[in-house]
């Protein structure tokens, strides 16, 4: 593949010419229950990392409880039919184990790293917390109690305010909208509630087993039919919800959070899912735009202006749905200068083709990284996950580089009309009203609200 | 128990570079680190957070990289890179394509031998770490926490004791004589070390090496503050100010023995029997079974990567209707019990399986670059001790600690009169978040 030559300072190498990239074979296998296992050798360190994942999340919870999934997935880890919560602690440090279990928008995971010399030992504990967590009564009450302190601690993380009024602002009453419970529900969550979501969701026609490391494919597998096989379930019944509609016009939502000495920025509009045509395109747009240090939006509003340390564009694929998002934390008296230059960078990449020599520069670079999750048994994992989740080709990996590699400045162009949709990107602030409100309010109608969701008049 | 043996070859260039080389081929990548011996603890009096602003300035473009080139040039290679500063060392790091592997030691090279920058971008990044000080630091709940806050009260020499991002003040002082002053004393070949990990032959990592690196010239040994703290004999305590978050908050603080002794292995493990997830002692009193603390984590921080006095450092936000002395009184308990009784055989050999799980996975990844741990510890291993080869051996002294070892240090070390005490309150304590 090419690779550019030429170079603008004097005495910079030039490049190399470029090594093969060698992606592992992945081994899929669907057990006899329905379990789907991908099995991939990795011999960098003598441990493995696993996920197990349910295909159902928070998102198909929601009519049980807003939450409830992740709930659920806390209080998994307390206690087994075998086990209790403190006896599962001690087996895992005692296998050299890491593991947790959560749940997002459209999943709940248990995730696992040990040793390789210990693998059959943590299988059978993953086996147990899926099919035999106990729902131990005063562990529940314990995990609720705690769940209620950290919903008001995150109340007062910026961060978390805009990602909040966001997901509100662009899903409306699709269940995508909720991050997070409010406490009142939390504090209505029943223990027959998580009982009755684990017996639907944590089944092995709903589950991926991956499991990346130190191993030999054929004896693990053997190993994961062992522990694994006699497990039984169906797949859980969806519900379908309506399309989120995509809000119009630019608004402006801010998040009032007294005494602030800093404004967060985070806007965002509809965009597409991983298993579009477009995403790639989409993806490398992203690059050019805030998704690497060396794009516009850094170079331009933290290089040259100094106006913040941290900005940063995404494309956010949901399962259903997907978002495109820039966000940034800045100083309080250059809010309205910073959203000035966040529209013209996007504009400029609506309105402009991009030089051949930038797009090569952004085409090397998201080709460059893709290759990195090869180093580590936890960047492999997330790799394959992602493809294995949302269903993308098999030759996802080793197609990549190649199809970044064919997109034009034209292609560009006509994903930054399509998706980087600034005529009606909405707009959260979270910051100090009384410094902000007049800068915010040039961008658009503005609804105040406090950090609770309230609306402030 | 599978060990690792990690091929290291290392060499010094006749101007005093040291140069590690890292050879392993699960990818085609690899990880390039600059390390210089200086971090925040030493840094100039009157210039709270200069280390780190310096580091920035690093990144402003040095002779043939102006500013944006060198960022420009890593990332259009495929590769990504950062720097960060620490107590005794600062490090400047790129993963790449290995087919980049010249580049970004040239360009490296060029920033060791000559750093290009003017008033404009002394200003621009000034700028930038003030907005990186208030993300992290003044907007956020428990920002600093206890990092910033407790050395202030735990040490009297202020190498340890102050403001290790910077007083705004401070870093509005600061100008461009400074820059090239702390350049010029500091960042000279024979106070640094390269690292070349991965998808790389010793002999080519050093040819390089020597090619790129070895017409810079050698600066005078440079003179550090002595960090010695004086003997603690009393309990210090100390209060801030929570601005955002309800919840009151305390960090303890005990000081650490030195490090690469006995008593420091034993240390380590007693910090894993305290704070080791949700099986440690702590969480489990404090957390799970009394129900006291909503958060509680701690430990000894980046143990291989400090040089100087530290300490073993518990966090805990607790509920708020129980007191600080309550919760205190809660914790001391479990230190006390630790002191009286010790830990078990059974609770030893999990600590050992753990520590060793835990060291193989520090040593292949972190902060989404390949191999940073084990770059992280080569770096240290040599600046500290001149001894790279210790990341293959450094396990063996936590193995062979026994029982009696981390009850004695829990007596020794766990001390009201060795520790510091610091209560974050909040302060909208009992009402609710506006």
């Amino acid at each position: 593949m090419a690779t550019r030559a030429v170079e603008t300072n004097s005495g910079v190498p030039a490049l190399a010419s470029e090594r093969q990239v060698t992606w592992p074979k992945r081994q899929r296998t669907v057990l006899a229950n329905g379990l789907e296992v991908i099995l991939v050798e990795s011999h960098a360190i003598p441990k493995f990392h696993g996920e197990l994942y349910f295909r159902s999340g928070n998102a198909a919870a929601i009519d049980r409880g807003p939450g409830l999934a992740e709930m659920t997935a806390t209080v998994v880890r307390t206690g087994t039919a075998k086990r209790t919560s403190r006896q599962i602690e001690e087996d895992l440090r005692g296998l050299g184990a890491d593991l947790s279990s959560s749940a997002g928008s459209d999943s709940c995971a248990i995730a696992f790293a040990g040793l390789a010399d210990h693998a059959e030992p943590l299988l059978e504990m993953v086996n147990e917390l899926a099919r035999e967590a106990a729902f131990p009564a005063a562990e529940f009450e314990r995990e609720r109690r705690q769940k209620l302190e950290e919903i008001k601690l995150s109340r007062t993380e910026p961060g978390f305010l805009a990602s909040e009024r966001l997901r509100k602002v662009l899903f409306g009453a699709h269940p995508y909208a909720t991050v997070s419970p409010t406490e009142e529900q939390v504090a209505g969550y029943q223990r027959d509630q998580l009982v009755s979501l684990y017996r639907d969701f944590y089944t092995p026609a709903n589950a991926l087993l991956l499991l990346v490391g130190d191993f030999q494919p054929e004896a693990m597998l053997r190993n994961v039919e062992k522990v694994f096989g006699a497990w039984r379930g169906a797949k859980p019944q969806g519900s379908v919800y309506p399309a989120p509609a995509s809000p119009r016009g630019r608004q402006v939502h801010l998040v009032h959070v007294p005494g602030a000495v800093q404004t967060q920025i985070l806007a965002g509009c509809h965009a597409i899912t991983r298993k579009n045509p477009d995403w790639i395109r989409l993806g490398l747009t992203n690059s050019l735009y805030g998704g690497a240090f060396n794009s516009r939006l850094v170079m331009n509003i933290r290089e040259d202006k100094g106006y913040t340390y941290s900005p940063r564009s995404s494309v956010n694929p949901l399962r259903q749905y997907g978002y495109f998002s820039v966000s940034a934390a800045v100083r309080n008296d250059v809010v309205a200068a910073s959203l000035t230059e966040i529209f013209y960078e996007m504009d400029k990449l609506r309105s402009v083709r991009v030089p051949e020599p930038e797009l090569l520069d952004a085409q090397n670079y998201l080709s460059g990284i893709f290759s990195m999750g090869l180093a580590t048994q936890s960047g492999l994992l997330g790799q394959i996950a992602v493809v294995a989740l949302n269903e993308l080709p098999d030759d996802y990996l080793e197609t990549y580089r190649q199809k970044v590699r064919v997109l034009t400045p034209v292609d560009l162009l006509e994903t930054a009309r399509k998706y980087l949709d600034s005529a009606n990107l909405q707009i959260v602030v979270v910051g100090d009203r009384t410094q902000i409100e007049s800068q915010a309010r040039l961008f658009g109608d503005l609804q105040a609200y406090d950090a609770h969701g309230r609306r402030l008049d | 128990m599978k060990r690792l043996q990690i091929p290291v070859e290392s060499t010094t260039l006749a101007n005093g570079l040291k140069v590690v080389v890292a050879p392993d081929t699960t990818a085609p990548v690899v990880t390039v680190g600059v390390y210089y011996k200086i971090g925040f603890r030493l840094e100039p009096r009157g210039r709270s957070g200069f280390a780190h602003l310096f580091e920035h300035m690093m990144f402003q473009g040095s002779a043939n990289a102006p500013k944006m080139q060198h960022i420009k040039l890593i990332n259009s290679s495929g590769g990504v890179l950062n720097g960060s500063t620490h107590y005794d060392v600062t490090n400047y790091y790129e993963a790449v394509p290995s087919n980049a592997l010249e580049r970004v030691l040239w360009l490296e090279a060029d920033r060791m031998r000559a750093l290009k920058v003017d008033d404009e971008n002394l200003r621009n990044q000034r700028d930038v770490v003030k907005e990186e000080v208030r993300v992290n630091v003044l907007n956020q709940p428990y920002g600093g926490f206890p990092w910033l806050d407790l050395p202030p009260v735990a040490f009297r020499n202020w190498a340890n004791s102050h403001n290790f991002y910077g007083d705004f003040n401070d870093l509005d002082a600061a100008d461009l004589a400074d820059v090239q002053a702390f350049f010029k004393t500091y960042y000279v070949p024979n106070n640094a070390v390269l690292l070349v990990l991965g998808d790389v032959k010793a002999e080519e990592g050093f040819a390089l090496a020597k090619k790129l690196f070895a017409d810079i010239p050698a600066g005078a040994a440079p003179q550090f503050a002595d960090p010695t703290e004086t003997e603690q004999t009393e309990e210090r305590r100390g209060d801030v100010e929570e601005k955002f978050g309800t919840l009151p908050a305390m960090a303890i603080g005990y000081v650490v023995p030195q490090r690469r002794t006995a008593d420091w292995c034993a240390m380590a493990l007693l910090d894993q029997a305290l704070h080791g997830g949700r099986a440690g002692k702590l969480y489990r009193e404090l957390v799970l079974e009394k129900q006291i603390a909503v958060e509680l984590d701690g430990g000894i921080d980046d143990i291989f990567g400090y040089n100087g006095p530290t300490q073993m450092v518990t966090r805990i936000l607790h509920k708020p209707e129980y007191s600080s002395e309550q919760t205190l009184a809660a914790f001391d308990e479990v230190i006390r019990e630790v002191q009286q009784s010790g830990i078990s055989e059974e609770e030893l050999t999990q600590l050992k399986v753990k520590w060793q799980s835990d060291y193989f996975s520090t040593l292949e990844g972190g902060h989404g670059i390949p191999r940073y741990g084990l770059m992280h510890l080569l770096a240290c291993f040599t600046l500290f001790d001149n001894e790279p080869q210790l990341v293959n051996t450094i396990l063996d002294g936590f193995l062979a600690v026994k029982c009696e070892d981390v009850q004695a240090a829990a007596r020794k070390y766990l001390l009201s009169q060795k520790r510091a005490i610091v209560f974050r309150t909040p302060a909208n304590a009992g009402k609710e978040a506006a």
